[in-house]
């Protein structure tokens, strides 16, 4: 027989054992699409922040906020200084005045707290944009941060750079554990599928004892149920796929707007992730027929 | 085309089933093989397709050493030999048509060619026309009939069969026994597994007896095969071939 022609006969097999036992092959197939659609939501929002820690972190921003009342020509000073060292690509003066527009432009009911009667107002800073990362030397010293703020005129000195560190960590972790998660769900989802494999195997057994009598080679036999495993699992797979995408769009409609929804709901799985989750599900119903049925002799005829 | 070199067979946990048994069955021959329950003509037969592994000696079938036989190679062995069982061992949910077209599937024949062999098979057992039953529409006799176009649809040299007529009546084991010598008077080889006695002291031949695992016996019997065609005995004498005798075996019953 031909490659060919056993691989249809196998996928022929395959369906119609999957017809046959519909309701346990379908909880074989939910079981590894709620694995895989809770895999994929973790990759999805990981997906998202990461890109948006990285992003911050190319940005690299330091912004150097002056005392109040720091006169404009020591300010100019000061940011033709700052943008002359190795490490800054890029130094802006934002004055006061600038500082209140952009703030009442983000935040527009926020005018009154701006504007009540004692407030000092929005200090006005210089913006650095450094240099990015690995471009040779370009690193700020150890500890210049510091000594930047204590000269006199500065006030504070924000450096995106520890922050987003502590996301970077905190992304990490929550990297690990969507790991953790999507494997535990998935080795019960592989699980699952060999049961159900070996129950049809079971049921089967004396068609299949049938099948070694006439001189059906092992692979013959055994080729139905990797593949009504397989088939679970694709199953599985685009099902996941399909939900993913559905609540998605669903989130976005709802949360888009807000901090954390904008933050993890930026972009879709591409085609080539998408691809590989159910090529994910695929190999893990494979996995589990052939786990089910390794140590078994499928069939053996009975002592008579 | 059968031979056994002092063949001994031990069961996990010490049961031994066979001890020191050797034989030959010639091509062409028909021979019974028979005792009582428990005397190890399963096991035996069981040698032969490689279902079992002997734990002592060798077993030769068409010249091929089986006992050393590779899993691998297992399945081309026993596309040359045909195998009845006494429960017919049928799919139930499949028609004798599809039943019957199994090995060729296997070996990936077109569906035509599938369903030729199938026929021709089915037809050689008088039940070419029921094609489309299912096993539980048919009678004992008709399944068992089913299991041995099965067993012949890829011409074996050598058919074995295990108690065939077990699970059968007097007239409908007559009918089977009948059709096994027919097909013996074709050429093929038949090893017949039976606890019956009265049958074979009828029928006679070349008779292999095992008692406790050991062959107790080999006998050539006189029999008289005219019980197996009582209507028409005419039709059993098959004359235009001297060596198909079917019931005094061509061979010499060694």
């Amino acid at each position: 027989m031909t490659l060919a022609k056993a691989l249809a006969y196998f996928l022929r097999e395959a369906l119609q054992n999957l017809g046959r036992s519909w309701r346990v092959s379908l909880l074989a197939v939910a079981t590894i699409a709620v694995s895989l659609f809770v895999g994929g939501a973790f990759l999805l929002a990981s997906g998202n922040f990461g890109g948006l820690v990285e992003h911050w972190r190319q940005e690299r921003k330091v912004v150097v906020y002056l005392e109040p009342g720091a006169a404009p020509e020591a300010a100019e000073a000061l940011r033709a200084e700052l943008e002359g060292l190795p490490f800054v690509r890029a130094a802006q003066l934002v004055s006061a005045g600038e500082a209140r527009s952009r703030f009442l432009q983000l935040f527009p009911s926020l005018e009154s707290l701006v504007d009540q009667p004692g407030s000092v107002g929005l200090p006005a800073s210089v913006e650095l944009s450094l240099r990015p990362a690995g471009s040779g030397g370009r690193e700020p010293p150890a500890g210049w941060a510091a000594q930047l703020e204590a000269r006199p005129g500065v006030d504070l000195v924000d450096d995106d750079r520890d922050w987003v560190s502590q996301l970077t960590a905190v992304l990490a972790v929550g990297r690990a554990l969507g790991l953790c998660l999507g494997l535990v769900l998935l080795a019960g989802a592989v699980f699952t599928i060999a049961s159900v494999v070996r129950l049809t195997a079971y049921l089967y057994s004396d068609e299949i004892a049938i099948m070694r009598l006439v001189g059906a080679t092992e692979f013959f036999i055994r080729g139905p149920f990797y593949a009504e495993g397989l088939l679970q699992g694709l199953f599985g797979g685009l099902l996941a796929t399909g939900a993913l995408a559905a609540a998605f769009e669903l989130a976005k409609a709802r949360v888009a707007s807000t901090l954390w929804g904008s933050m993890l709901l930026g972009r879709f799985l591409s085609p080539l992730e998408l691809a590989g989750l159910v090529a994910f599900g695929t190999l893990a119903g494979l996995a589990g027929a052939v786990i089910s049925l390794r140590r078994e002799r499928l069939g053996a005829a009975e002592e008579g | 085309m059968i031979r056994f070199f002092n063949v001994s067979k031990a069961y996990p946990g010490g049961q031994l089933a066979l001890s020191d048994v050797s034989f030959q069955v010639p091509r062409g021959q028909f021979a019974f093989l028979t005792g009582p329950s428990g005397a190890g003509k399963t096991t035996l037969l069981k040698l032969i397709f490689r279902e079992e592994a002997p734990s002592q000696g060798q077993v030769l079938v068409n010249g091929r050493n089986v006992s050393s036989l590779p899993p691998s190679k297992i399945p081309y062995l026993r596309r040359t030999i045909g195998v009845v069982f006494q429960d017919f061992r049928l799919i139930p949910r499949k028609t004798i048509l599809e039943n019957v077209s199994f090995l060729p599937r296997v070996l990936g024949m077109e569906r035509e060619e599938q369903k030729r062999l199938a026929h021709g098979a089915l037809s050689s057992v008088g039940l070419g026309s029921r094609l489309g039953a299912f096993p539980l529409e048919l009678s004992g006799g008709e399944q068992q009939r089913v299991a041995i176009a099965r067993a012949l649809i890829h011409q074996p040299e050598l058919l074995i069969a295990d108690e065939p007529t077990g699970n059968l009546d007097p007239e409908l084991s007559r009918e089977i026994l009948r059709l096994f010598l027919e097909i013996n008077q074709r050429g093929t080889t038949v090893l017949l597994a039976t606890h019956d006695r009265d049958m074979i002291r009828h029928v006679g031949g070349r008779v292999l007896t095992l008692e406790g695992g050991r062959l107790a016996g080999d006998d050539s019997l006189e029999g008289s095969v005219s019980m197996l065609w009582p209507k028409a005995p005419a039709q059993a004498e098959p004359t235009e071939e001297p060596e198909a005798d079917g019931q005094e075996p061509a061979g010499d019953g060694a």
